[in-house]
């Protein structure tokens, strides 16, 4: 049962974290809070993808330190470092991540000068007034 | 990857979560936030992604915050939830 | 409202915890992730690109596509961010209804 866990844990972890920014971004009525609720959301995703590039038993960096060899594979044992593809992908992912969190905060700078709030049900009483 | 220590980064890193979306005055939550980017750093740099959590603490905790702190300055500081 | 999102977040966490059930285990050496195509790039990047830094290899050679465009998303998220931030001279009676 404890191995269970330990084998795990990390997936539960970062659906915890999403079910947070999940939350945030629906049950939260200010609009910077529901930012603040997809910066969450977003990095558990990247949690996650991160989590999966682990390797157990003294990996280290993805960094090649010395080629014994120059034939065959390389001279180069794949069990001592981590899988470097999930942080490639996740470098992209994170620059996205802050271009959406920019655009996001120029939607709700344009909403603000528009109706002077930044509340939600606010902002629905004012747009049915006129 | 060393258990105690990935145990104590997630525990911090869901207490910044929760605190970023309950705190009421927006710039301390933009604040609590750029501190969960830097724990989710120090969570990347234990789980052997160095380059991830460089473009992290550049990126995220750093220019991010930068952005919310600029959105908070021209909009207002208030929040009812 | 809140009680709704609440059941909705609760139902969404438990398909997720359902949905862990058929993934390897963390760290598993032999996990699908860890098989198919980055032993490749490990073992190929100091012959192929003279690059020690297995990352920056893949990020700027093997996949240097995936990298043209996250720059032109960038690109685009800076003008829409100009665009929508300007300040409209002529229209000052349409902005402030």
């Amino acid at each position: 049962m404890f191995d269970y866990i330990i084998s795990y844990y990390n997936y539960w972890m970062y659906a915890g974290l999403m079910m947070i920014g999940f939350y945030g971004m629906m049950a939260k009525r200010n609009l910077i809070k529901k930012i603040i609720g997809m910066n969450v959301f977003q990095s558990s995703i990247i949690f996650f993808y991160i989590s999966s590039s682990v390797k157990r038993g003294g990996v280290t960096v993805p960094i090649i330190k010395h080629v014994a060899g120059a034939h065959g594979s390389h001279g180069v044992d794949v069990m001592q470092y981590a899988n470097p593809l999930p942080h490639v992908l996740m470098l992209t992912a994170i620059v996205v991540m802050v271009a959406t969190l920019g655009v996001a905060l120029a939607v709700a700078i344009l909403i603000y000068r528009r109706y002077h709030t930044l509340e939600e049900d606010e902002i629905i009483l004012c747009m049915r007034k006129g | 990857m060393i258990l105690p220590f990935d145990l104590i980064l997630v525990l911090f890193v869901y207490i910044c979560a929760v605190a970023a979306l309950t705190t009421r005055d927006l710039l301390s939550a933009v604040m609590i936030l750029g501190a969960y980017s830097y724990f989710m750093c120090l969570l990347w740099t234990e789980m052997a992604a160095v380059d991830v959590a460089f473009t992290e603490a550049s990126v995220s905790a750093g220019i991010g915050t930068i952005l919310c702190i600029g959105a908070i300055s021209k909009t207002k500081r208030r929040s009812n939830d | 409202m809140k009680f709704l999102s609440l059941i909705t977040v609760l139902l969404v966490g438990v398909a997720l915890v359902y949905g862990t059930l058929g993934m390897p285990r963390w760290g598993d050496p032999n996990s699908p992730a860890a098989t198919h195509v980055s032993p490749y790039y490990l073992e190929h990047s100091m012959h192929d690109t003279a690059t020690p830094n297995v990352v920056t290899s893949v990020l700027a050679d093997y996949r240097g596509y995936d990298t043209l465009g996250e720059t032109s998303v960038i690109f685009t998220a800076g003008m829409s961010c100009i665009l929508l931030l300007r300040k409209r001279r002529k229209h000052k009676e349409e902005d402030h209804v």
